[in-house]
Order: C-alpha cells, then sequence, then structure tokens
C-alpha cells in the first residue's frame, strides 16, 4: 500500500513499499526526460524473442506494478455479477486510486472555494492547490505552468485550439492534415473550422503493417501546411507514432502540429519540449485523475496571440459596455469558475504517478501489454488490428480485436454479464479508421498499470468460454 | 394450473398461435407468452434457476422452450418443441396449444414479456433468451439491409423495415449484425407487430428495463441500440401516418400499403 504525506513546495512524498524504493520528484522533469531519452524505448520483450517466456516472466508475477498498486485502488475489488471484476477499458478511463479520490475529497471538506477572486482564506487556499495543480501538470509534460490551460476534457482542448487559433490563422486553401486513425475529436472541430475558412483537410492513411503512413505524411507536408493533428499513440491500433521526427518534417514547411496525447501521457514519459510541439491535449481521467478536467499545452508564443475561446467571467481584463479587453494566457481561455477540486484532483494523480514513475510504469505496461497481445493472437478466430509487436515495433499496452462470425458487442456483454470482465466493444470514437479497416466495429481490451498478468488470463479464459459459446449456440 | 412462483401476478401460458402472422418468425407456430384467458393449458415457470457456474456457461442450463442442453456438456439449438420434461431445466414449456379468441394489446404484451425476463434471475440467462429469441428471426434480405433502413446511432448495425398494411395495422421486420441485438428487436417487434398506429408510441424504453442485461437504463446511448431501434420505430411509424392520411386525402379507393424505408 503507498501511503502519502504532503509538503507544500515539493508535492506528495510517498512512503513506498520496498518493490517501489526509487522515488522519482516530482521538480525534475528535465533530468527524467534525458533519462528516458538515452534509453530508447523498445519492446524488451515479444513473441519472437529467446528470452524468459512472457508466461514465466518475473516482472509479470506477484511482486509486479499491477500487483503493488492494485491495493490502492478501491474500484477493482468487487464482483459483478458474482465475478471477480476484470476491467480492462483502460483507454476508455482510467480507475482512481484511494489519494485521489481523498484529495477530491478533501477539498471539498476542507477548503472548496472559488478560486482567483475570493480575498479570505478558503479561497486562498483552493487558489493555491489549484495553481499548484496546473504547476503539477506542467511539470509532468516539461512544460512552462502558463503554457497549460484547463479545460473540461481533451475534446474542449481541441476545440479551443480549432475555434481560437484555426479560425483566425486558417484561409481559403490551407492544408489540415489528419490520419485516418484520429478520435473523433480530433476529426470533427476541424471539419468544422475547414468549413468555416476554406481549408482543406487531408489524410493519412494506414501502412500494411496498420500504422499511420509517415512517409505518405511526409510527401504530403508542404508549404500549404499549416497545421499538423496527430495522435501519439492509437487508442485503437496501439501504435505508438515517432512524434518528434513527425513534428519536425511539419515545422520544416511552416506548419504547427496539435498532438493528442490523451493515450500516452498516462502511460509514459512525455516531453513537450523534447518533442517541440506546438500544442499537446491530455484527459485528467485517463491519467487516474477524476473527469471533468483536461488540459491544453501550447507554447507561450502562440497562446499569447490567440483571441479567447469562450468568454465571461475569468478569462477579462476589464468588461465595458462596448467591447472588453482580455486576460493573458492562461486565463484568457479559462472563462468562467473552472473544476476546481478536479483539477485539484489531477495533481494529486500526476503525484501519484510521478511517485512510481513514468519510465516504470511505461517498461511494466509494455511487458504486460505483449503478453495480452501474445495470449490473444493464440486464441482461434481472433483478429487483432494495429502492428505486431517487436524488437522495433513499439505497441501500447491494448488490443481491439474481433471474433470471426460473433459481433464484438455480444462478446463484450457476454464478458460481463457471465465473467464480470470489462471491456469496450464498438467504433472507438474511429469510425474512419474502422471503415478503413472494413468493419462496423470491434472489442478493445486495453490495459493499466494496476492491471496484472492475472486480469489477462482470466481475460483469456473468459473470451475462449464466451466464443465457444456463441459458436455452439450457432 | 398454477405457476410454481406465488409472486407471479397471474398465470400464463405459452400460446404456439401468435396474434399475427410475421414472416420473419421461421416457424408456423413460434411461441410467445400470452396472458391467461383459458384453463385448458398449463405452464410451469421456474423462478429458481439452477445457479450457473460462473465460469463456464455450459455448466448453466438452458432456459429455452427449443433449446436441447446436452448432459455432456455443451448446448445445441433444436428447433423441435419440448413437451413435458424435467421441469429444473426448463423455464417456458409447452404442452398444448390453446385457443385465441381475442387478440393480445401491445400493453399485455410489454406486461407478458417484462414477467419472462423478470422470471430469469441470473443475468446471463436473460442473455441466453435473447440469443433464443434472435435465433427464431430469420435475417432480412440483402435488398431490405440498405443504408435508408439502418437504425443511426447505433454501435450495433440495426435494419428496420417498417410497413402499414392495408387494415392500418403497422408491421416491422428487422434484422441486426449483433445476435443480442437481434434478440431484443425479435422482442420488441414481437410486442409492436401488428398492433394499431397509436399504440406505438404508448411503449416507452422503461417497459422494457426487465430485459436489461447490463446496459444502461436511463438516457440514450450509442450502446442501446434497442432504444434506438424503438424511436426509430416510433418516429417511422408517424411517417407511415402521415403518408397514409395523405393518400387518403387524395381519396384513393384501394386504400394502398404506405410503407416507409
Amino acid at each position: 500500500m503507498i501511503t502519502t504525506t504532503t509538503t507544500p513546495m515539493e508535492g506528495a512524498i510517498l512512503k513506498l513499499p520496498i518493490g517501489l524504493r526509487t522515488v522519482n520528484r516530482v521538480t525534475n522533469r528535465s533530468s527524467t526526460s534525458l533519462r528516458w531519452r538515452s534509453r530508447p524505448l523498445h519492446v524488451s520483450a515479444s513473441a519472437a524473442s529467446t528470452s524468459t517466456p512472457l508466461v514465466d516472466d518475473p516482472k509479470l508475477g506477484p511482486g509486479s506494478l499491477g500487483h503493488i498498486t492494485r491495493p490502492d485502488f478501491p474500484i477493482l475489488h468487487q464482483e459483478i455479477n458474482g465475478s471477480k471484476l476484470v476491467y480492462l477499458d483502460n483507454a476508455a478511463t482510467s480507475q482512481k486510486p484511494t489519494a485521489v479520490i481523498k484529495a477530491l475529497q478533501n477539498y471539498y471538506e476542507a477548503y472548496n472555494s472559488n478560486v482567483h477572486r475570493g480575498i479570505h482564506y478558503l479561497s486562498a487556499k483552493a487558489t493555491d492547490e489549484y495553481e499548484s495543480a496546473r504547476q503539477k501538470v506542467a511539470n509532468f509534460i516539461n512544460a512552462g505552468a502558463t503554457e497549460i490551460i484547463f479545460t473540461r476534457n481533451a475534446t474542449e482542448a481541441i476545440n479551443l485550439v480549432a475555434y481560437s487559433w484555426g479560425l483566425s490563422n486558417l484561409k481559403p486553401g490551407d492544408e489540415i492534415i489528419i490520419t485516418i486513425a484520429e478520435h473523433h475529436s480530433a476529426i470533427v472541430p476541424w471539419q468544422i473550422v475547414a468549413q468555416k475558412t476554406g481549408a482543406v483537410l487531408k489524410f493519412v492513411n494506414l501502412t500494411e503493417d496498420e500504422v499511420p503512413d509517415v512517409g505518405q505524411l511526409r510527401d504530403i507536408l508542404s508549404r500549404r501546411t499549416k497545421l499538423l493533428v496527430m495522435h501519439h499513440v492509437s487508442n485503437m491500433l496501439a501504435s505508438v507514432l515517432p512524434m518528434d521526427e513527425v513534428i519536425s518534417w511539419a515545422h520544416d514547411v511552416g506548419a504547427k502540429v496539435l498532438v493528442d496525447a490523451c493515450q500516452s501521457v498516462p502511460h509514459m514519459v512525455v516531453d513537450v519540449k523534447n518533442l517541440d510541439t506546438d500544442f499537446l491535449v491530455g484527459s485528467s481521467h485517463k491519467m487516474c485523475g477524476p473527469t471533468g478536467v483536461g488540459f491544453l499545452y501550447g507554447k507561450s508564443e502562440i497562446l499569447s496571440g490567440m483571441p479567447p475561446f469562450l468568454g465571461g467571467g475569468e478569462m477579462i481584463a476589464d468588461v465595458y459596455l462596448d467591447h472588453s479587453t482580455y486576460a493573458e494566457p492562461p486565463s484568457r481561455f479559462e472563462a468562467g469558475t473552472p473544476a476546481i477540486g478536479e483539477a485539484i484532483g489531477l495533481g494529486a494523480a500526476i503525484d501519484y504517478l510521478s511517485e512510481i514513475g513514468m519510465q516504470r510504469i511505461h517498461d511494466y505496461e509494455m511487458e504486460l501489454g505483449n503478453y495480452l497481445y501474445d495470449r490473444l493472437s493464440s486464441v482461434s478466430d481472433v483478429r487483432i488490428y494495429g502492428p505486431a509487436p517487436s524488437r522495433t515495433v513499439k505497441r501500447a499496452a491494448l488490443c481491439s480485436f474481433n471474433v470471426k462470425d460473433v459481433h464484438p458487442t455480444d462478446i463484450a456483454t457476454f464478458l460481463d454479464q457471465q465473467h464480470g470482465v470489462a471491456i469496450r466493444s464498438g467504433h472507438h470514437c474511429a469510425q474512419p479508421l474502422h471503415r478503413h479497416l472494413g468493419i462496423s466495429s470491434s472489442a478493445r481490451a486495453s490495459l493499466h498499470f494496476y492491471n496484472t498478468k492475472d486480469d489477462v488470463d482470466r481475460f483469456i479464459e473468459a473470451l475462449k468460454d464466451t466464443i465457444d459459446f456463441f459458436t455452439s449456440f450457432k | 394450473m398454477h405457476c410454481k412462483h406465488s409472486s407471479l401476478p397471474f398465470p400464463l401460458t405459452i400460446s404456439s398461435i401468435p396474434t399475427k402472422s410475421n414472416p420473419q418468425f421461421p416457424t408456423k407456430k413460434p411461441i410467445f407468452f400470452t396472458s391467461l384467458k383459458n384453463s385448458s393449458t398449463f405452464l410451469t415457470i421456474s423462478l429458481t434457476p439452477t445457479k450457473p457456474n460462473p465460469q463456464f456457461y455450459h455448466k448453466n442450463p438452458i432456459f429455452f422452450t427449443s433449446a436441447q442442453y446436452s448432459a455432456n456438456g455443451g448446448y445445441s439449438n433444436s428447433t423441435s418443441r419440448t413437451t413435458k420434461t424435467n421441469l429444473s431445466s426448463v423455464s417456458c414449456l409447452i404442452t398444448e396449444e390453446p385457443p385465441l379468441d381475442e387478440r393480445l394489446s401491445v400493453v399485455d404484451k410489454v406486461q407478458s414479456l417484462s414477467l419472462e425476463f423478470r422470471s430469469l434471475s441470473e443475468p446471463i440467462d436473460r442473455v441466453k433468451r435473447l440469443l433464443h429469441y434472435a435465433s427464431r428471426l430469420s435475417p432480412l434480405n440483402e435488398s431490405s439491409r440498405l443504408q435508408e433502413n439502418q437504425v443511426f446511432g447505433c454501435t450495433t448495425r440495426v435494419w428496420l423495415e417498417v410497413r402499414m398494411d392495408n387494415k392500418g395495422y403497422m408491421r416491422f421486420r428487422v434484422d441486426s449484425d449483433s445476435e443480442i441485438t437481434k434478440g431484443f428487436c425479435s422482442c420488441l417487434i414481437w410486442v409492436l407487430d401488428g398492433a394499431k398506429p397509436e399504440e406505438i408510441p404508448s411503449v416507452t424504453a422503461e417497459d422494457f428495463a426487465d430485459m436489461n442485461v447490463g446496459l444502461p437504463k436511463k438516457g440514450r446511448s450509442r450502446v442501446n441500440t434497442w432504444h434506438n431501434v424503438l424511436f426509430s420505430l416510433q418516429n417511422r411509424t408517424q411517417d407511415c401516418v402521415q403518408e397514409r392520411k395523405r393518400a387518403l386525402s387524395l381519396e384513393d379507393p384501394k386504400g394502398s400499403e404506405v410503407g416507409v424505408k
């Protein structure tokens, strides 16, 4: 069990069990990122490896990161329809550790008050904690605090860029490049903006290995390209893109880049300075934080030149009857009362993740993700989408798949009702991608660091039983 | 006849003669619940099904009238009707075909359906019942699987045909690529097929809450496909009614069938 004490300036200091002796302090992101960069990410084990078979990998056995952290997540310890819950829908939303739940509860119990406006003790404390959370987000991705804008979620963050930056910077004929594997939130706002401005959307297809074709991307980048919108990690294909290279190519032609980091920030070290991205969005609820808050990172010089997105309180400097002047970023883009407790909860989530260490989380999830892939690919009549993992091909810890002649919704329903296994079925907000793959929907099992090898094993056995059932039924 | 469980509100019988024939149901005598009007048939419902093994389905008794559970484990779908059998493994049973002397209302059918699914205490048994009803639905032709027939806003694909017959009753046909969804839809059109147009809006999603198999009960969403099917069915019924009124206002003496795609 990880327990927490807090010092005001340095964030949470966790008393870790013996298995987690290394403490990564929140304040020193640059050295952490350098350490990450000096050890290129690669799949440390694969099905083709002659090293320890994944099924026997000690990193996945008792004492694994999943086993150690699992007690911190109360929601995982329940039964669903008579079976122990196996939660494998983390790409949709992650579960919250006790530390985050307590942070939220403590806010509402001890110092709930509106921020940035009151002069009493409660308001001052709420403001300090809210801004401390902003600093934590900034530190987490190696940004400046004024470059972090709190939004309702990543979708709102992308819409902010679309309506604020997009409407004032895009002209007829300008090109916006998007991949066909993007989440709807990274496609629809740009369709709307393109319609309003006359800009043109161009889409990058997939390679035969079912990853976005960065070669094609490089070919279609031109001086007409004004923006590139891309995911870092695909929520369906599990592909991981070489964003630093892609961003470099985009900048060479004068284009800006918006990175959808919803599936990367919760699972790996992400350093916006190293990436040199212009915008980056993330969701709190996918990184063990509360729902209702997300964030936009934008380079200071870009944010300074952007008009407001929403108008109202907090984002103004002065208001007259016939006009208003606006605050500097980030306040300019945070109209109205924010999700204060939720932002503070996000800060607590970042503390929790940081104390484990994002590199450690990533390494463990890579092992477990490969184990999931290996076990799932050994099940008959299962087709997994996205690239196969190897020493050179990175794959996130999720698998979207279909079972021959059985609808994914039927699979997911039976897994839930009979086995207490929670997976996702549908199009995962990636309809163009599904259409390209020739399918209407798919099932998806997605992991996080609190999942264990046992979870994967139970899922696979439940899936086999499910397939047997529907096969017999037909 | 009596039901074994004292909490049942009324005795039930299973009629093998539907109120109106629907070409989608493959057998000439599909199985439906009706409210009891005659005492010449009896039904026994076991409301205490054998506790299923949570791990493996084939250790669970299967609550289908036309299912054959193999003692060796495993499930086979037989279309043969069972007569009086070991009731510990069957929850619905046909013993006779009752004479049917009146048309069931939509309300009666909804109540019957709710009762049937409420009798299945384990969620997995509701899944299996839905799959059974799905198996009884013949697929739509490819010519009917058009985009204009597709119910939008669903995670599964559903095709719905809606038409009004010569006598002004509503007729429905449905198909889906998901067996569970097909099961829901099968029940839905059993309730509503042959109903008067004014009966169609009277049914709400909440009326089918007892059929729930893990789906959210409140609010419309993509996962509640059959909610979307119900809404689509109701909207398109309204379209049929409007179309019919327009046709009648032209004083078409034949009163031709009106279908809305």
